[in-house]
């Protein structure tokens, strides 16, 4: 494909991001706050929330605790979002486990599930702090080559 | 540093009161007799006339009534709560593990000096035990409350260890069928005539009873805590007291702090 359709496809493509909320914990009144809030308005960014459901998703926030029991859900979750396909791992919990690291029930990173695009830090982290995590998403949708992700090449960022 | 000291020191002196306070409201307790409870005394009386030698524990303190039966006595003395006392609410039922002597060692977060003592193995076989009493290592309990009294009371029972096993209470209150299944998986605790013990909060597969004291987590034995990698001296501990990184981290912060 031309690099300049691709680019412009790309532009295209990450301000029309539709979000799906995961919320399984606190984390999940963060995402709320950004999403649903004047204040953050996530909307701005071009990230359109409130999809009907996972299959007209293209990008997942997996805000919260992921616990054993649930990780089979999420990865049906992930499973049925259409490609191309983005995961923002939000909080502690999701990245590797938080606080309740060694519990006998909480996966230690939802990453051991499905593959994270983004890792916003924190416990939990401010809306803020998700917003420069879908921030840095879009740059990196930006410097995707879709051709390349059809094929199932690796994804060179920054390129 | 200096500056750090002069923390330390403001902490203790503000700590000390604190210290001393716990003990001067238990001598003035105790030398207040303690009133009767005029509303939970005739609920422990009614359920000792009818439960009699099946009743083996119980106390009343601090506007609350525990009361210990036989495991053998578990559902009639819910029965009696509900009919007798008017119980009509049920709130919560659990489990209790008073194992002491856990090997705490083997989880790599504890140190080992700080290990608790085993207790002296008493009458009651060295388990310490609770409000009312107990004679084993694991109780099941539950909480009723009576709406119309604005009256609670908590039923307790002790457990075989190796089979701990009572009778289910769920087609006497509908709401204990979670609770119990609760305490199946968490604890181990079967309960007879229990319409469906499976797996409620944890996945089908789980294997073992994590609220059980002697549960391992296998994560710390597999890789040690990453928190105690950058932990940092604690305020008001002597410097140096910790490990080296803990003093580095301190003496980083400390040039920070001049430049």
């Amino acid at each position: 494909m031309p690099k300049p359709l691709t680019q412009l496809l790309n532009t295209a493509r990450k301000y029309s991001l539709w979000i799906y909320q995961w919320g399984l914990a606190c984390c999940g009144l963060e995402l709320g706050a950004a999403i649903g809030s004047p204040r953050y308005d996530i909307m701005r960014l071009g990230v359109i929330p409130f999809p009907s459901g996972a299959r007209q998703a293209d990008l997942v926030v997996i805000a919260g605790t992921v616990t054993d029991k649930m990780s089979p859900p999420i990865r049906r979750l992930y499973e049925q979002m259409p490609d191309p396909k983005y995961v923002i791992s939000m909080g502690s919990c999701s990245n590797c486990g938080g606080p309740y690291w060694d519990s006998y029930s909480v996966t230690k990173g939802v990453d051991q599930i499905i593959p994270v695009d983004v890792y916003v830090p924190g416990c939990p982290p401010r809306p803020e702090a998700l917003l420069e995590g879908i921030v840095l998403l879009q740059q990196r949708i930006q410097q995707e080559d879709m051709a390349s992700r059809w094929r199932g090449d690796p994804i060179v960022v920054g390129a | 540093m200096a500056a750090d000291a002069a923390a330390g020191e403001e902490a203790a002196a503000g700590g000390t009161p604190e210290a001393e306070s716990p003990a001067a409201q238990a001598t003035a307790t105790t030398e207040a007799p303690a009133p009767v409870d005029e509303r939970r005394q005739p609920w422990l009386e009614a359920l000792q006339a009818e439960l009699g030698e099946a009743l083996v524990g119980h106390e009343i303190a601090g506007g609350d009534v525990w009361v210990r039966v036989d495991s053998s006595a578990w559902r009639r003395a819910v029965v009696a709560c509900r009919d007798r006392l008017g119980c009509d609410y049920f709130c919560f039922l659990s489990g209790l593990d008073w194992k002491a002597d856990v090997d705490l060692a083997a989880e790599k977060v504890w140190d080992p000096e700080a290990q608790p003592s085993a207790p002296a193995a008493g009458a009651n076989g060295g388990y310490r035990t609770g409000v009312a009493g107990g004679d084993t290592r694991f109780q099941v309990f539950a909480r009723l409350f009576s709406t119309s009294a604005k009256v609670g009371i908590t039923l307790k029972a002790d457990l075989d260890e190796e089979d701990p096993r009572v009778e289910s209470i769920v087609s006497l209150y509908r709401g204990a069928e979670w609770h119990e299944r609760e305490a199946w998986e968490m604890l181990g605790f079967t309960f007879d005539g229990h319409p469906g013990l499976r797996h409620i909060y944890l996945p089908g597969e789980f294997e073992g009873h994590p609220l059980r004291k002697d549960f391992p987590l296998l994560s710390r034995d597999v890789k040690p805590w990453p928190g105690l990698v950058d932990v940092e001296a604690m305020p008001g501990e002597p410097e140096g007291g910790g490990d080296a990184e803990g003093a580095d981290a301190e003496g980083a912060g400390a040039e920070g702090g001049e430049g």
